[in-house]
């Protein structure tokens, strides 16, 4: 066993636990939004470790750099696929509100049906007073 | 009639220039993707970068950056340490008690306007564990974003604080002179905001009920 | 057996168990985006079960291999996810 060796005998194992975990997540979570953050974000960091810990079994660098590149894609992939379900589930309406200590944006959804055009939520930055009116909006008492 | 040409030749010469990193970019990766550095290789995979881009017309979006290195350090270390930090807490809830596990969403207005750092930052925030950009509100600056686990109300403002250090962070690694100086001028007015209207919870716009 | 071949057996058994785990939310649903993100992990699982193949093999056959994988589960999350929320619009 040489020092390399010993890396990836501590990180291999570490990212397949990180891994595992995230699936049983998927498995026990009771909502959908949850699990979507633990089958995307465990299992990233998961394969991380486990790409390092290769790494250091190859010979050399020019053969590890492919390894990079698919670090490199699995990290610019995620945020993309998280964002994308994220909203879907949410326009679904499959995101368990019930479960949510606060859901601002149900309530910012709620005003601008309310008030009924594309005035209600706020001035845009960048007018005198930006954020004023959300705040104030924010503020107002909602059934708990 | 000769200046006109002339511009155009000089418009078609920038077209080329802006779009030179990103063929140089997909030539590396081509580069990696065989493992070799021989020239036969570069040559083929400039060849089917420009091929490639020329087929797919990517629209040409100007990129107006600026990295400052320390701040960048600072902005990895940080995204970092979220990522390890908040995928132990996630699996520290997913082996106790999930059933009980509860989500959040906040909304938190962003202070910069420019495009690319807010691309930046929301993707940024959907990488790291346990937070994650629903919807973005593109003209009035706000972002929607689901945190877990989050118990409480406190919880909450904690994660607002963190996607509201998040895009400082952000905006002060990449942003031009005029993004941090709009990002500052924004600051300043949520502060004055805050003083004239004194909100409950540490002082961030939205708050949890009445 | 080297205390490496362990280590790739144990990694192997964890992988092979949260596959087993993504499978069984796949069985039970409810919702078809449950089911779009098991299959996604699936995917990232498998690129790692190559990536502990390329570790133990020492040899880099395989990174190709990975990086398809690694294309094609992203393609077919985003698709898939795209389709669903269409056919939620057409619903109502």
């Amino acid at each position: 066993m040489t020092a390399t060796d010993w890396i990836t005998a501590v990180l291999m194992p570490a990212g397949a636990l990180f891994t595992l975990i995230g699936t049983i997540g998927l498995v026990r979570l009771p909502t959908l939004l949850g699990r979507l953050h633990a089958a995307a974000k465990p299992d990233t960091v998961g394969l991380l470790l486990i790409l390092v810990g290769a790494a250091f079994q190859l010979p050399n660098i020019s053969a590890a750099a492919p390894l990079l590149l698919v670090a490199l894609f699995q990290f610019t992939t995620i945020p993309v696929l998280a964002q994308t379900l994220g909203r879907v589930t949410y326009s679904r309406g499959e995101s368990s509100a019930e479960r949510m200590v606060v859901d601002e944006l149900a309530d910012a959804v709620r005003h601008a049906e309310r008030d009924g055009d594309d005035e209600t939520l706020g001035d845009p930055p960048g007018t005198d007073a930006p954020g004023r009116q959300y705040g104030q909006r924010q503020q107002r008492p909602r059934a708990q | 009639m000769s200046a006109v040409g002339d511009r155009d030749h000089r418009t078609t010469y920038r077209r080329l220039l802006g779009r030179l990193p990103t063929v140089v970019w997909l030539t590396v990766m081509w580069a990696l993707l065989w493992g070799d550095l021989s020239p036969g290789t570069l040559l083929a995979g400039a060849g089917v970068a420009s091929l490639c881009y020329a087929a797919a017309r990517l629209p040409h979006l100007p990129v107006r950056l600026r990295v400052r290195p320390l701040y960048v350090t600072r902005l990895a270390a940080r995204i970092g340490w979220d990522l390890l930090w908040s995928s132990l807490q996630v699996a520290f809830r997913i082996l106790w008690r999930p059933a009980e596990v509860r989500g959040a969403i906040v909304a938190v207005p962003m202070r910069t306007d420019s495009d690319l750092l807010l691309a930046m930052v929301t993707a940024g925030l959907s990488l790291v564990t346990g937070s994650l950009v629903i919807e973005l509100n593109r003209e009035q600056g706000v972002v929607y974003v689901h945190g877990i686990p989050i118990d409480s109300p406190r919880a909450a403002q904690n994660l607002r604080r963190r996607v509201r250090h998040t895009e400082e962070l952000f905006v002060r690694a990449f942003g031009t002179a005029e993004d941090v100086a709009r990002f500052e001028a924004a600051e300043e007015e949520f502060a004055e905001l805050l003083r004239a209207s004194p909100a409950p919870g540490g002082g961030h716009v939205g708050k949890e009920g009445a | 057996m080297t205390v490496l071949d362990y280590v790739y057996t144990a990694t192997f058994a964890m992988l092979a168990l949260g596959v087993l785990c993504a499978l069984v939310r796949l069985v039970r649903g409810p919702s078809v985006l449950d089911r779009i993100v098991c299959l996604n992990t699936v995917s990232v699982l498998l690129v790692s079960v190559v990536a502990v193949e390329v570790a133990a093999r020492g040899d880099t056959a395989y990174v190709g291999l990975m990086v398809s994988l690694a294309l094609l589960g992203f393609v077919a999350t985003l698709t898939a996810a795209r389709f669903a929320e269409r056919r939620a619009h057409d619903r109502d």
